[in-house]
C-alpha cells in the first residue's frame, strides 16, 4: 500500500510539473525561443496568491471560499507577467532586428526578467519560505488504507484538462493551425494573412495561464511558498520537457509525470537529497538511448521569428 | 489597372534590391517579371504583396492606395502572393496547408471552395490528410496555388512557379495558369523560364540589378533576342 501511495503522491507532485514542461514546450514548439521567465510565473501566482489571501482575503471574504479569488488574482498576474516579457523581449528584438530567436537576446532578457520579479517579490516579502495552513488541507478521501487528498486529486485533473484543452486547441482549431504554420515557416504564414504580433501573445497567455495554475496548484497543496520556488520546479519541468521530447505537448505530459513519479520514489528509497541526482541521471540515461526523447519529432520549431 | 506600382523601391541595408520600379497589372491580365538570379524579382512581389517594407514608392491596387496597408489586410482585399520554393507547411497535412490560404476568410464557402480544389487536384484529395511533406514537387505547387486560391483572390502573384519541376509538370502548371486567367484571374508572374512565360503574357517587364531595362508586350520582347541574351542570361541554364 505505501507503494501506491507513492505512486499517487508521484502523479499529484507530476501534474505541477506538467503544466510547467507544457508551457515550455509551447514555447519552444512554436517561437522557437527557450522562455527563462516560465519559473517566475509559477512563483508569481503561488507568492501573490498566498499573500493576497495573507495580507486580507478580497471582497472580505471569509477563509476557503476567499482563497479562490486570491489564487486567481495570482493566475492573472502570472498571465500579464508574461505578456510584459512578450513585449519587452519577444515583440521588441523581432521589430528592431527583425528575427528575434538568431539572436542571445531575448534569451538573456528573458533571463532577466526572471531575476528582477524573483528580487520584487523577495524585496516585497523577504527571503524565507512561508508556510502556512490552507483551508483545504485536510480535505482527504481514505479508501483503503490510502489518503488521497482532494485538492491534489482536483489539481490534477485541472491541469490534465487544460493541456487537453490547449493540445485539442492546436490540433483541430483555425488558431491552433496558424500557430502550427506560423512555427514552422513565419514569413509564409504572413503570406496567408496571419499576424504574427497577434499571435505570438497568445503563446505567452498560454504560459502564463499554464504557470499560474501550475503555482496556485502547489501553493494550495503543499502550503508553502517562497520567492525561489519557481526554480526547483522550473529545473524539473524543463527536465520532463526534455525527457518526453521537446515541443511535443503530450511529451511534456509523459515527461512531467515521469518525473514526479522519480522524485517521490528517489525520496521514498533514497532520502530527501536524492531527488535531483535520480532525475537528472534518469534524465541522461534515457537521451543517450533517445535523443529525441521520449515523444519528440523533428519538424517543428524550425522556423524563425 | 488592378495593380499600379510606381516608382517603388526597396533595400536591405547597403543592399538596394529594387530601385524605382513602375508597372501595371490590367484587369483579366498576365504580366511577366523577367531577370537572372539576384535580379530583384522576389523582392519587388514581396513588397508589393506586403511582406517587405518598401523605402519608396507607391502601389495602388484596385484603385486605392496600399502602400500603408499591412500584409494580411492586402490577402483581404485580394492581392495574393505564391512565394518561391512554395513554402508548403510541411508539418501541416495537405487539407491544413489549403485552409491556411483562407485564414483570412470564415463561413461554410472555405469548406465548399476546398472541395472545388480538390476536384480539380485529384493528387491532392487522394492525400487529403496526409502531411503535405509527402507531396511531389509538382504536386507541391498546385498546393501552393491551390492554398491562393482560398483566399479568393482578384490578382495571383507567382514567384518561380516552374523551379525545379519536370518538363511535363510546367506544362501543366502553365496550362493552369492559362486556364485560371481564362476564368478572370489576373496573374502576376515572376519567371525564369523567359519562352513559356512569354507565351502566356500578354505583356512583359525586364528586371535587372532592381532596375526596369524593358518592358513591352509579350511578342516584342520575345523578338528581342539581344535582350534575352543580355538581362536575362542563358535562360535554359536558368530553369
Ligand atoms: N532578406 C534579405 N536581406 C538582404 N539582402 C537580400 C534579402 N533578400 C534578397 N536580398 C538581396 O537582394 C537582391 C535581390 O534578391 P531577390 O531575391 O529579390 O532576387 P531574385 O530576382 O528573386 O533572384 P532569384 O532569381 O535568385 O530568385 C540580391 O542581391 C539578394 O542578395
Ligand atoms: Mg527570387
Amino acid at each position: 500500500m505505501l507503494i501506491v501511495q507513492q505512486v499517487l503522491n508521484g502523479l499529484m507532485l507530476g501534474g505541477i510539473y506538467v503544466a510547467v514542461a507544457v508551457a515550455f514546450t509551447l514555447t519552444i514548439g512554436i517561437l522557437n525561443f527557450l522562455n527563462f521567465t516560465i519559473p517566475t510565473l509559477f512563483m508569481l501566482a503561488g507568492m501573490i496568491g498566498w499573500s493576497v489571501s495573507f495580507y486580507g482575503l478580497p471582497f472580505g471574504m471569509s477563509e476557503p471560499l476567499g482563497w479562490i479569488p486570491s489564487l486567481a488574482i495570482g493566475i492573472l498576474c502570472a498571465i500579464v507577467a508574461s505578456l510584459i516579457v512578450e513585449r519587452f523581449t519577444y515583440r521588441y528584438f523581432k521589430a528592431k532586428h527583425g528575427d528575434a530567436t538568431e539572436h542571445a537576446i531575448p534569451l538573456v532578457s528573458s533571463l532577466g526578467f526572471l531575476l528582477i520579479f524573483e528580487y520584487m517579490i523577495l524585496i516585497a516579502h523577504g527571503s524565507d519560505p512561508r508556510g502556512f495552513h490552507t483551508p483545504f488541507g485536510d480535505l482527504n478521501w481514505r479508501v483503503a488504507g490510502l489518503v488521497i487528498s482532494i485538492p491534489q486529486v482536483v489539481g490534477l485533473i485541472v491541469s490534465l484538462a487544460i493541456v487537453a484543452g490547449l493540445s485539442v486547441l492546436l490540433a483541430r482549431s483555425k488558431l491552433g493551425r496558424a500557430l502550427r504554420a506560423t512555427a514552422e515557416k513565419p514569413d509564409t504564414a504572413v503570406l496567408m494573412g496571419v499576424e504574427v504580433n497577434r499571435i505570438v501573445p497568445i503563446v505567452f497567455i498560454m504560459t502564463g495561464l499554464l504557470c499560474g495554475l501550475a503555482g496556485a496548484l502547489f501553493a494550495v497543496n503543499y502550503g508553502e511558498v517562497s520567492p525561489f520556488m519557481g526554480e526547483q520546479v522550473g529545473t524539473k519541468a524543463i527536465a520532463g520537457m526534455v525527457l518526453g521530447g521537446l515541443g511535443s505537448v503530450w511529451g511534456a505530459v509523459a515527461g512531467g509525470l515521469i518525473v514526479g513519479l522519480t522524485e517521490t520514489f528517489s525520496i521514498y528509497f533514497f532520502g530527501a537529497t536524492s531527488a535531483q541526482v535520480t532525475i537528472w541521471g534518469l534524465l541522461l540515461v534515457i537521451l543517450l538511448i533517445r535523443p529525441k526523447g521520449l515523444f519528440g519529432h523533428n519538424a517543428i520549431g524550425k522556423g524563425k521569428f | 489597372m488592378l495593380l499600379e506600382v510606381a516608382g517603388l523601391d526597396l533595400r536591405y541595408g547597403a543592399t538596394h534590391a529594387v530601385k524605382g520600379v513602375s508597372l501595371t497589372v490590367g484587369e483579366g491580365e498576365i504580366v511577366t517579371v523577367l531577370g537572372a538570379n539576384g535580379a530583384g524579382k522576389s523582392s519587388l512581389l514581396k513588397a508589393i504583396a506586403g511582406a517587405e517594407k518598401p523605402t519608396g514608392g507607391t502601389i495602388q491596387f484596385n484603385g486605392r492606395d496600399i502602400t500603408g496597408r499591412g500584409a494580411s489586410q492586402r490577402v483581404r482585399d485580394g492581392l495574393v502572393l505564391v512565394p518561391e520554393g512554395r513554402q508548403i507547411f510541411v508539418s501541416l497535412s495537405v487539407e491544413e496547408n489549403l485552409l491556411m490560404g483562407a485564414y483570412t476568410r470564415s463561413g461554410a464557402e472555405v469548406a465548399r471552395d476546398a472541395e472545388e480544389i480538390f476536384d480539380r487536384f485529384p493528387n491532392l484529395e487522394a492525400r487529403r490528410h496526409a502531411p503535405a511533406s509527402v507531396l511531389s514537387g509538382g504536386e507541391q505547387q498546385m498546393l501552393a496555388v491551390g492554398r491562393a486560391l482560398l483566399a479568393r483572390p482578384k490578382l495571383m502573384m507567382l514567384d518561380e512557379p516552374s523551379l525545379g519541376l519536370s518538363p511535363i509538370v510546367v506544362d501543366q502548371l502553365f496550362d493552369l495558369i492559362a486556364e485560371l486567367n481564362a476564368q478572370g484571374l489576373s496573374i502576376l508572374l515572376v519567371e525564369q523560364n523567359t519562352q513559356m512565360a512569354l507565351e502566356v503574357a500578354s505583356r512583359g517587364y525586364v528586371l535587372e540589378l532592381g532596375a526596369l531595362r524593358a518592358e513591352g508586350t509579350a511578342e516584342e520582347l520575345a523578338a528581342d533576342a539581344s535582350l534575352v541574351e543580355a538581362y536575362l542570361g542563358n535562360a535554359e541554364d536558368a530553369a
